[in-house]
């Protein structure tokens, strides 16, 4: 990274631009924000740590005038200031870069940018002045971007530039960016700090809320850790260790070492202390992740899979209800609602092995899409447009997600709480509900209400889903519970393959390293998984194969102890590794230029 | 050039079907834009129809009878802004209370203003106005530019609606609102202003359809310019009790069918009114029983949707209510 | 490690909740779901005042007369009870069809045709007069049935269902009209069709209740029928996940299409039976024009009671008392009857108001209107 020196030097002295005293904000007897106090100085990068639910966003919201502070005061230049709407935030300069972004995709880059603070006179709207006027401010700031573009038609990361862009538009100087680096690549991250760092040249004060620990080392002059709602500790970005972050985060001791290991999330799972190999402190960050380990015993990494399938003989000791999940499929078309169709019409077979996790990872979709779409293709929820989905074996491309789910196919969707669980149905209700119409759960057309709660009281047990209320309102559950609510349902009967499409998404970390070992020990059992998730880190920690999708299609695979973070990059930016048309399938290419593919290294294209 | 296949009087029937259900899919357009679904249009035409009658038959003016339907037309947006913008209601469903509010009340009124229930005394209304020059186009001119001054009216909010919503902010603004509010509240900008904005429009566009039902054109030019077939559903200068036969839902699939566009809608308005006035003017040369004419528009509106409808975009916020975090 | 679910045999039973708590949870419920629609009630019955003030009568004389003629005496409860019996009908027909997410303002052109399908069974139809009373009323349902199962098709194809119905209302009226003045036409000197026979005809209930017949315990029990239907069947279980969250229903494999159709078209069946029912119990026969608007105010039965069976029922009752009492209030205190209708369309338009409660009772209120919002718009 570049030399940050002049930044962290003389902010001390100067009054804060920001300052935050005693702010406390209480959801019913919920305290999100108890009295939190921080400060951010002219010309500094603020970093905001703290894991889901910590209250970070919470905060940023009273900052930016979503919510008003039960107590405590804002300061902005040593003045108290009262934010009682994001339009005051804006008069004061504050600019904030949501999470979800907040933009029109109907509307152009420009017209999203001037929204509200458009040129023209006589209440006219002057569309020429405005794309000139966002292009001078993108050329400015080094933010590239076409002022005439359809912002749906952009990817996530150009998207992000265009939010940004509002808030420099309205002369932010102080800007918030919540969780910025959730959906974009490496190299997508690498290029915002890229950027950011040249916002703070120009004067510019910028806070950054995140849980990953190492991008905010990299990222940030000094970092105020958030937990339970309060300060922890502030300390300086540069000469505070990740393990001392991710201890004052998480509030105890957590191993980063060890194969498996979530670890930029400061999280081990069950599976990972089973000492199962060379897996040595790989060091937080998970970018080196790496380890040969496997946890279990008896699971195989992609390479090894790859080979079973080439020779029987290699079937391990757990290869009963060995499956193949196999998929030939595109992407949905102009129906999915933004998925680009650059001509990304390879047929691919995707193969998730027994006793494997695949995870694959993408990012240059919008919010993820291609991802829901390969996850809702798979499971039968939205028909293919073309190919074959094989389970077993057997094609079950004609059939429907019901069926599926009957041969033993598991799908976590990725929106638990529009697509995983009915919200207003109890929870004894939602666990039933892909299988109300069989007995026991109901007779001769008619429910039997009492073996329903008796089957949901035992899996909401089992699953820790708190509160152990099988008639409280799955919509009143936190998230991480309302998560082991789907997964309760959706792994009780031995499911053959699993789905899992960014299972632990805004969820708490405890419920993270409970689903994590759920399904390492799903895997164990003898279960094919297949995890969905925007999430590398989450990934790493879990995946055996890593297959990177983009742009719609799949663009190559990477043996998950031996795949570096620019690899991966690489490929979610869309570079390919096999230049050839026909299947990418790690097990037909076993015998040929897979060694190749693991590696990393597209024959076409050459590392940055 | 003779008019031997009589497609001027054709096309002069096919604006006078079409121009009511355009004002009022100009009115759905507005809403929707800004996020609220107006299944009230059918209402807001039947309470201004009767209110320009009103005014008329108090006035002796259709001008002010214009401006009273105007005025009950605001009204009623307003009132559907009210309860679904800032009470929250579920606006179809409050959509459909205004539809029976329009319905019962104007039953009500009818027996309070009038003494009596079913059709209003006859009121002064629009005259057709012939444009000179313009009117003498062979075939069509007569058809275009021999109507009233609403029918004129309705030609200039075409264009002037494209302008607004690609031109101005408010156009820009409302379209936004009726995408992501989200958007437009963190830029500063009242979600619930835009609304009310884009529902009290609604309101007045869909009175104009209303006005134009119930005062429209004079009976006397009716007659010679339909014939007799055209008066059991046509429109007089009077009012008469739930006069507006579904127009409104029409209108609404008109939207629908041209893609939430001005230029669309229009154009499906233009559509159904061929197909009416098809029916209407050539219908005499088959026995058709005369209730399955009357059935015509809502066959083919159902048509109309079921073919198209499933493709067509809406703003993606109509249809919920905003509320802040 | 093995914790799977399915294997753990050392799950505890489920506490059972005592018989005690589960009433007063019912209790709570049932409470609770009224707060809506009396707060509405209320609303309207103001502005109602408002009106009748500015057509310059007296208020208290308007509504002392408005509820003396519709619950005032057995004469008054005989009037209010045979308006209420295809009111509950109507009622059901929106309710039904709201649980799987689908508003059935059709209600009106299923209640035409369940009518003129049971006159033209009853009319034709020979044998002993309860099976033919049984056929006519099983023909309604048929009718109202297939008509309602119509908007439900096209829906599939993606025409919303609030125009559909409308437009079906019209071509329903038309067809009905037709049918009663062609082929059905019956003898008498005023349109409409042939009257029904004596012994075909419903029995009234007696007991001073004037007019009300034994519809009403047909729709009682209608009411009962809904109620098992949404709610200890497995259909149930699958139109009422459809309805609350049809993406999360797609993904368990529950189709959507389906059962929003076949849900749509139970509505059309109440209403067809409502139909026959009305035709049975109280006409005889189909005149031109037909009892107008007993759909349409099913729709605010239906919403006023929270579209649950019990609410229906209540609705009903209270619509069919106001309508009762309407005629006494133009009788003592000259009010146009037509007020009934405006204040029905008053209550429709505050019952969902979640804004009003949450002013009322604050943030807790938004739970309250679950069940009564639909919160989409036109398209697909």
């Amino acid at each position: 990274m570049e030399d940050r020196a002049p930044h962290r030097q003389g902010t001390a002295a100067d009054t804060p631009v920001l300052e935050m005293r005693g702010v406390t904000k209480r959801f019913g007897a919920v305290v999100a924000n108890d009295d939190i106090s921080l400060s951010l100085g002219r010309g500094e990068v603020l970093g905001l740590l703290g894991e889901n639910g910590a209250g970070k966003s919470t905060l940023m919201k009273i900052l930016f005038g979503l919510y008003t502070a039960d107590s405590g005061e804002v300061l902005v230049d040593g003045a108290p200031v009262r934010i009682a709407s994001p339009r005051d935030a804006v008069d004061l300069r504050i600019g904030m870069v949501h999470q979800h972004f907040v933009l029109v995709g109907p509307l152009s880059v420009a017209e999203n940018v001037v929204l509200g603070a458009e040129p023209g006179a006589a209440g006219l709207f002057d569309r020429g002045a405005a794309e000139q006027r966002v292009a001078d401010l993108a050329a400015r700031y080094g933010l590239a971007v076409d002022p005439s573009a359809r912002v749906g038609d952009l990817s996530v990361g150009v998207q992000q530039r265009v939010e940004i862009l509002k808030a420099l538009y309205r002369e932010a100087r102080i800007l918030i960016l919540d969780e910025p680096t959730a959906v974009l690549t490496p190299q997508e991250s690498h290029e915002l700090f890229r950027v950011l760092r040249g916002l703070v040249d120009q004067g510019l004060s910028i806070i950054l809320i995140t849980h990953k620990l190492g991008e905010l080392k990299q990222a940030a002059d000094r970092i105020t850790v958030i937990r339970d709602g309060r300060v922890i500790a502030t300390v300086p970005g540069a000469g505070t260790s990740e393990g001392e972050l991710a201890r004052l985060m998480v509030g105890r001791e957590v191993k980063l070492a060890g194969r498996r290991a979530a670890a930029a999330l400061g999280v081990t799972t069950d599976a990972a202390e089973e000492p199962a190999g060379g897996a040595d402190a790989a060091g937080p960050g998970g970018a080196t992740a790496a380890g040969a380990a496997t946890a279990g015993g008896g699971a195989t990494a992609a390479g090894a899979g790859a080979a079973a399938r080439a020779g029987p003989a290699r079937r391990g000791p757990r290869g009963r209800g060995r499956r193949r999940c196999g998929g030939r499929w595109r992407p949905g078309g102009a129906a999915a609602g933004g998925v680009r169709e650059d001509g990304g019409e390879r047929p691919v077979r995707l193969s998730a092995r027994g006793l494997v996790v695949a995870g694959v990872g993408g990012a240059t979709a919008v919010h993820g899409v291609d991802l829901v779409e390969l996850a809702a293709a798979l499971a039968g929820t939205r028909p293919a447009r073309a190919g074959v989905v094989e389970l077993d074996g057997q094609d079950v491309s004609r059939l429907g997600a019901a069926q599926r789910g009957e041969r033993g196919l598991a799908y976590i969707p990725e929106d638990r709480s529009t697509k995983g669980l009915v919200r207003d149905f109890t929870v004894a209700e939602n666990m039933t509900v892909k299988t109300f119409d069989e007995p026991p759960f109901s007779r001769l057309g008619w429910l039997r209400p009492g073996a329903i709660r008796r089957f949901a009281a035992r899996l909401v047990q089992a699953f820790d889903v708190r509160p152990a209320d099988p008639d409280a309102r799955a919509g009143s559950l936190s998230g991480g519970n309302q998560q082991k609510a789907v997964v309760a349902r959706e792994l009780t009967g031995e499911p053959g393959v699993v789905i899992a499409a960014q299972p632990t998404r805004g969820v708490d970390v405890g419920a993270i390293e409970f689903l994590h070992a759920r399904l390492l020990a799903e895997r164990d059992r003898g279960a094919a998984i297949l995890l969905l998730s925007l999430e590398l880190d989450e990934i790493r920690a879990l995946a055996d194969r890593i297959l990177v999708i983009a742009g719609g299609r799949f663009v190559g695979e990477l043996d998950a102890d031996r795949a570096t973070d620019e690899q991966l990059g690489l490929l979610m930016a869309g570079r390919e590794m096999a230049p050839v048309g026909g299947a990418l399938d790690p097990g037909d290419a076993a015998a040929g230029g897979r060694g190749t593919a693991a590696d990393g290294h597209p024959p076409g294209s050459a590392p940055l | 050039m003779d008019d031997v296949l009589g497609l001027g009087p054709l096309l002069a029937s096919t604006i006078r079907f079409a121009t009511p259900l355009g004002f009022a899919a100009l009115g759905g357009l507005f809403s929707e834009r800004s996020g609220v679904v107006n299944i009230a249009l059918e209402g807001m035409m039947l309470i201004s129809a009767f209110a320009g009658v009103v005014g008329s038959y108090a006035s002796g003016s259709a001008l002010v009878g214009l401006a009273t339907g105007l005025a009950a037309g605001l009204l009623i947006g307003l009132v559907h802004a009210a309860v679904s913008v800032s009470l929250q209601a579920d606006q179809i469903i409050s959509g459909t209370a205004i539809n029976l509010l329009a319905l019962g009340g104007t039953g009500f009124l009818m027996e309070t203003v009038f003494g009596s229930g079913g059709t209003s005394p006859r009121v002064s209304a629009f005259d057709p106005v012939r444009i000179p020059g313009l009117a003498d186009i062979p075939i069509i001119g007569e058809a275009l530019f021999n109507q009233s001054v609403l029918v004129y009216l309705l030609y200039l909010l075409v264009p002037l609606t494209v302008f607004v919503l690609r031109r101005t902010r408010f156009g820009l603004r409302l379209r936004a609102t009726g995408e992501v509010p989200e958007a437009v509240d963190t830029a500063g900008i009242s979600v619930v202003r835009m609304r009310y904005a884009g529902v009290a429009l609604s309101g007045m566009l869909a009175a104009l359809g209303g006005v134009y039902l119930s005062m429209g054109v004079a009976l006397s030019g009716m007659l010679a310019a339909l014939g007799g077939v055209y008066l059991s559903m046509s429109l007089l200068s009077a009012f008469t009790e739930n006069m507006t036969l579904g127009r409104g839902f029409i209108a609404l699939a008109a939207l629908i069918f041209g893609r939430w566009t001005p230029v669309g809608a229009i154009g499906a308005a233009l559509l159904f009114g061929l197909a009416q006035a098809l029916v209407v003017t050539r219908g005499s040369d088959v026995p058709i029983p005369q209730e399955f004419v009357a059935m015509f528009p809502y066959v083919l509106t159902i048509i109309a949707l079921a073919t198209f409808g499933g493709r067509a975009v809406a703003p993606a916020a109509s249809g919920k209510p905003y509320r802040k975090e | 490690m093995d914790t799977r679910p399915a294997e753990a045999p050392d799950a505890p039973p489920p506490p059972r909740r005592p018989a005690a708590e589960v009433v007063r949870r019912q209790l709570g419920a049932a409470g609770r779901a009224l707060v809506f629609p009396a707060v509405a009630a209320v609303l309207a019955f103001a502005v109602g005042a408002v009106v009748i003030l500015a057509t310059g009568q007296d208020v208290g004389a308007a509504y002392s007369a408005l509820f003396r003629g519709g619950f005032g005496s057995a004469g008054a409860w005989g009037r209010t009870l045979l308006n209420a019996t295809p009111l509950i009908f109507t009622g059901l027909a929106v309710a039904l069809p709201f649980r799987a997410g689908l508003f059935n303002i059709g209600g009106e052109g299923q209640l035409y045709l369940g009518a003129i399908a049971a006159v033209w069974v009853a009319t034709t139809l020979g044998g002993p007069a309860p099976l033919v009373v049984i056929a006519a009323i099983v023909a309604a349902g048929l009718a109202g049935f297939l008509w309602g199962a119509i908007p439900g098709a096209l829906k599939g194809l993606g025409a919303h269902e609030v125009i559909t119905t409308i437009m079906l209302n019209f071509i329903a009226i038309n067809l009905v009209t037709w049918l009663a003045l062609n082929p059905l036409a019956g003898a008498s000197a005023t349109p409409g069709t042939g009257s029904v026979a004596d012994p075909v005809r419903l029995a009234r209930l007696g007991a001073g209740l004037g007019r009300a017949h034994w519809g009403l315990l047909l729709g009682l029990v209608a009411a009962v029928i809904a109620y098992l239907v949404i709610w200890r069947t497995a259909r149930g279980f699958a139109i009422r996940a459809v309805g609350l969250a049809p993406e999360a229903a797609r993904y368990a494999g529950i189709p959507v299409a389906v059962n929003g159709l076949l849900a749509i078209a139970l509505g059309g069946l109440f209403a067809g039976i409502g139909g026959g029912i009305e035709v049975l119990g109280v006409y005889g026969r189909v005149s031109i024009p037909f009892v107008a608007n007993l759909g349409f105010n099913g729709i605010g039965v239906a919403l006023l009671g929270r579209n649950h069976p019990a609410g229906v029922v209540l609705g009903a009752i209270f619509f069919g008392g106001l309508a009762a009492g309407a005629q006494e209030m133009q009788f003592a205190a000259d009010v146009p009857l037509d007020l009934a209708d405006v204040l029905l369309a008053v209550v429709l338009l505050f019952v969902t108001a979640t804004g009003i409660a949450e002013l009322l009772i604050g943030r807790r209120a938004r739970a309250l209107v679950d069940g009564t919002t639909l919160g989409r718009g036109l398209a697909g």
